[in-house]
């Protein structure tokens, strides 16, 4: 198992009172999973990825990544075991915007010092997987939402992650853009990669094998993809 | 790519900010740079003006600074007195006094002054001939018989210095009609000189006309019966000795008399005349550094909250803590680091300017400058713009260290 959350719980100090993000959530992800977990806004969601992506620690339960219980890892340790298993996919894609799609893309094999040489191998065949060779000394500012969102993903993938989180990834393209990254998630996840894909889009939701549906901080309940499609969410 | 690299990758990202933040930097340092270089600037260059003269101590009759006080009287003897300390190598009498130059309907002041040297002088001839060497003027006390520095031709020799040339279109060869204006009622007849040569005066005032002949001449022309007084006697110590073992065996020989090192009299400038100019170079530069933290501040602090989440999602990457806050760090170095780099050429140049504009003050020698750059100046420049940098990252720093990954992708979702 890749990741094991064991009755987490995620609670937030307000100055109106405490606000419980994420209640007693239990869950484990397979290397070879693609789970979606949808639900209407400010139901736990996003909270719930940054807590399985060793982003933020739960505040009761404990979370087990590859069996190493991380919540109380220091942050430099949970920062190494990011860059080098985990990779995060935006609503708002991040790209750095003074870099070329090739550069970002390089950006984070640089900081987990892969040999330059490797790097450049591993950076032009991502871009090819997502269609952007073409682009590669493009700026962000140069390229659609949805390429916007491939180097994005091109960029989530480099050190080879076993884990690949994606926070409402088409949250900011149009329908058919939104498609064709969804079609991307299932290639990487053909591949062998883990993804777990946060969602309120029931169109990406059923895409996935499993789709945790949340209410309220709580996995209301959990459905395979038959399940999801005789639910009615197309396919 | 490291984070130098990604630093100035990130400033190029928007140069408009960073020209500015640049150009700011550069000016706040430029004047940082000028208040360091006017902190000494009077002392260094006082001792270079002191020291290019050619003598190293100057006796007195009181403790007041040279040249303020009361004459030494029995001058001739005193003369010889100091001339036989060991340690002594030459004495040179001075003595000022004031003139009037009569060209038609026009008159002009003349800063006049008396010497009896024998083989160093207190000036540099640039054209002409030097005064006469005249042993006797020196050692012996004066005669009444007017046997000093006269030419074959009767008249008395006398060096003008280049304002006094170019003013009254004078070379050497000219004559000159002095007018004694040494005491209030001076009512002696002018004296006709020949000009032997034109001489530079290390302590002229931009626009003084100054001239010097031997002290008996002096004395002629401004009618006085103290012909045995000097104001000043600029004495040099013996190579070998050092001066301050002259001044001790003047003192020794002659504890009536007030004899002072150039470091005492510049230790002296320094704590009473410079230290103005110590005060206000302080109080500017600590100005000028507290505008350059808050220019730095506030740049790299707009510049790291419009990043944020950037920040936030590169940290979701994987990129350490310390690599984030070292991205902030190197920006601030290569703001300050390029700001302080283009200060240099541009105070260099202000200083130029300033000490120009200063030099021209009344009762300000043309040669001494005000800011003087030295290898601790630009020590000093360097260090505080290195604590600048620092300090003025720490808040944005501490920004990104304490960032909330999470908290910050989400709300840059929702905003």
């Amino acid at each position: 198992m890749i990741v094991e959350a064991r009755g987490i719980s995620k609670v937030f100090p307000m100055p109106a009172g405490p606000v419980t993000a994420v209640r007693d959530v239990s869950l484990g992800i397979e290397p070879a999973d693609y789970v979606a977990i949808w639900g209407p806004s400010g139901c736990g969601k996003s909270t719930l990825m940054h807590i399985l992506g060793c982003v933020d620690t739960p505040s009761t339960g404990a979370l087990l990544f590859e069996g190493r219980d991380v919540s109380s890892l220091p942050d430099a340790v949970r920062s190494d075991m990011r860059l080098a298993k985990i990779g995060f996919v935006f609503q708002r894609f991040f790209l750095l915007p003074m870099l070329t799609a090739w550069e970002n893309v390089e950006l984070p094999q640089a900081e987990a010092r892969v040999a330059p040489d490797t790097r450049r191998a591993r950076t032009a065949e991502l871009l090819e997987f997502v269609g952007l060779t073409h682009r590669a000394h493009h700026r962000p500012s140069q390229l659609s939402g949805g390429e916007m969102q491939r180097v994005a993903i091109a960029r989530a993938l480099a050190n080879r992650p076993v884990l690949l989180l994606a926070d409402e990834p088409t949250g900011e393209l149009d329908r058919a853009t939104g498609e064709q990254i969804a079609e991307l998630f299932d290639r990487v996840h053909q591949d062998g990669t883990a993804i777990v894909i946060v969602t309120h889009d029931q169109t990406i939701a059923s895409r996935a094998g499993r789709t945790l549906v949340m209410r309220d901080g709580r996995i209301e309940r959990e459905e395979s993809a038959r399940l999801s499609q005789s639910y009615g969410v197309p396919r | 790519m490291n984070p130098f690299v990604f630093a100035v990758r990130g400033l190029r990202r928007q140069p408009g900010r960073t020209i500015l933040g640049i150009a700011g930097i550069a000016a706040t340092g430029a004047l940082l740079f000028d208040m360091l270089m006017l902190s000494r600037g009077l002392v260094v260059s006082m001792e270079q003006l002191l020291s290019g003269v050619g003598f190293d101590i100057r006796v007195s009759a009181t403790h007041a600074t040279p040249l303020t006080g009361p004459p030494i009287t029995n001058m001739a003897e005193t003369v010889a007195a100091l001339a036989a300390i060991p340690e002594i190598e030459n004495v040179v009498p001075l003595r000022l006094g004031g003139a009037v130059v009569d060209i038609g309907k026009r008159s002009y002041d003349v800063t006049f002054m008396g010497a009896d040297v024998t083989n160093r002088r207190p000036w540099t001839l640039v054209e002409g001939r030097d005064l006469t060497i005249d042993r006797r003027s020196t050692m012996d006390p004066p005669s009444r018989d007017g046997a000093s520095a006269r030419q074959a031709h009767g008249l008395a020799a006398i060096l003008v210095n280049r304002n006094m040339a170019q003013r009254l279109n004078l070379r050497a060869g000219s004559s000159l009609t002095l007018r004694g204006a040494c005491t209030t009622n001076s009512s002696v007849p002018p004296v006709t000189f020949h000009v032997n040569g034109i001489v530079e005066f290390p302590f002229d005032q931009a626009r003084q006309l100054t001239a010097i002949t031997s002290l008996k001449d002096v004395a002629r022309t401004c009618g006085d019966t103290a012909q045995n007084e000097a104001d000043m006697l600029m004495v040099a110590s013996r190579q070998g000795d050092s001066p301050t073992a002259a001044v001790e065996a003047i003192r020794r020989a002659r504890p009536d008399l007030s004899a002072v090192t150039n470091e005492e009299l510049v230790a002296r400038f320094q704590q009473v005349e410079f230290s103005y100019f110590r005060q206000i170079s302080v109080v500017l530069a600590t100005i000028t550094l507290f505008f350059g933290l808050l220019l730095i501040t506030v740049l790299l602090s707009v510049s790291t909250n419009q990043r944020l989440g950037e920040i936030a999602a590169l940290r979701a990457l994987g990129f350490s803590q310390k690599r984030m806050v070292s991205d902030v760090l190197w920006r601030s170095a290569l703001l300050v680091g390029a700001g302080g780099l283009v200060a240099l050429p541009l105070g260099l140049a202000l200083s130029i300017w300033l000490d120009r504009l200063l030099q021209t003050m009344p009762g300000i020698p043309a040669n001494l400058r005000f800011f003087v750059l030295e290898p601790r100046a630009l020590i000093i420049y360097v260090a505080l713009l290195a604590v600048t940098m620092a300090v003025a990252a720490v808040y944005p720093m501490w920004t990104v260290a304490r960032l909330p990954i999470s908290a910050t992708l989400r709300s840059e979702v929702i905003g």
